[in-house]
């Protein structure tokens, strides 16, 4: 273990694996950008919240290079930070509010946490493989499976987590957005167990996020599109045919 | 850099004929957080994929030094559809 409490974040396994180590430790995560002002001052006040701290695990996260941890927090400003004890959510301040930041740290911080286990083992490597990866396959399979799943019903939604765990606002929100619609006869496919149909089907349908929704067999579009379509009319067309 | 709000509008207007739009700044705090209501009769015929991707395309280096961008299409017929529904 590193002797620095302040980790600049670069994937979200090395997030997810800081994050585990100790279930009872406070952490700070700063959501930030390079072209935001505020930021700045911001960046330096965290600095030295993790020099005064060192029991607090400071992380971070430069919220546009890595947005699937910034999604997942649903961070759609920044600065934003969040103050969580192992994963659970203790705090969140969106904005450049020093005072409050400070604040809550102090809070949360103070109290030196008092493991409820100890351990000298390393968390278990994140399992992300898909059942794929054991055999060879070919782009050309690759694309075939895809496809496959694409037409395994007439919708389909390509997403983080599932119906009842989204691991994503904006998959959540595309979720609630079809059920209210009252579109509730839909697969679901969770991208994030299985990185090869993740990135293939964002050249497939030459789209770069998720969520993707897929009606008969074709990409119709992500959050925003959907959203666009109730509004025009265009969605419930396509369901009725 | 903040993105100019004349700008946008003006390479919008460039690519389409307007019949009505609105730019608004969803940032709260810093970030730049934009919303579009684009209402274009270039969109008939149009999907609202293909739509989406038209304007992805226009606003392409805007959209870059964004954080956050979202849009409405709509043809004129549709629009006036919208405004009738939330009357």
């Amino acid at each position: 273990m590193s002797n620095s409490n302040f980790h600049e974040i670069t994937s979200p396994e090395q997030f997810q694996s800081l994050l585990s180590q100790d279930l009872s430790r406070v952490s700070l995560i700063n959501f930030w950008a390079p072209w935001a002002g505020p930021c700045k001052k911001m960046n330096e006040i965290v600095l030295e919240l993790a020099k005064k701290y060192p029991q607090l695990l400071v992380l971070q996260v430069e919220a546009e290079t890595q947005e699937d941890i910034a999604g997942s927090f649903e961070v759609d400003s920044v600065p934003a930070f969040i103050i969580l004890r192992g994963h659970t959510l203790l705090s969140r301040i969106p904005g450049a509010d020093a005072a409050a930041l400070t604040q809550a740290i102090e809070t949360h911080a103070r109290i030196p946490p008092t493991p409820l286990s100890k351990t000298s083992q390393s968390p278990a490597p994140a399992s992300n493989y898909s059942i794929a990866d054991d055999k060879q396959e070919t782009p050309a399979q690759l694309e075939q499976r895809m496809r496959d799943l694409m037409n395994q019903q007439k919708i389909v939604l390509f997403m983080k987590g599932d119906r009842v765990t989204p691991r994503c606002g904006f998959s959540r929100k595309i979720v609630a957005l079809l059920e209210s619609q009252n579109v509730t006869d839909f697969a679901t496919f969770d991208i994030l167990k299985d990185e090869k149909v993740r990135q293939g089907l964002k050249t497939l349908n030459n789209w770069p996020t998720f969520p993707q929704l897929i009606i008969d067999g074709e990409f119709v579009g992500g959050l925003d599109v959907v959203k666009d379509m109730v509004d025009n009319g265009e969605l419930a067309g396509l369901i009725a045919q | 850099m903040p993105i100019n709000l004349v700008d946008l509008e003006a390479a919008i207007r460039d690519a389409v004929p307007v019949a009505h739009l609105e730019v608004e700044d969803q940032s709260s705090g810093c970030g730049e957080n934009y919303a579009i209501i684009l209402v274009s009769e270039a969109f008939e015929g149009k999907n609202t994929l293909a739509r989406h991707r038209f304007v992805n395309e226009v606003l392409k280096a805007e959209i870059a030094q964004m954080h956050a961008f979202s849009q409405k299409t709509f043809t004129p017929k549709q629009y006036e559809a919208y405004l009738a529904k939330q009357a």
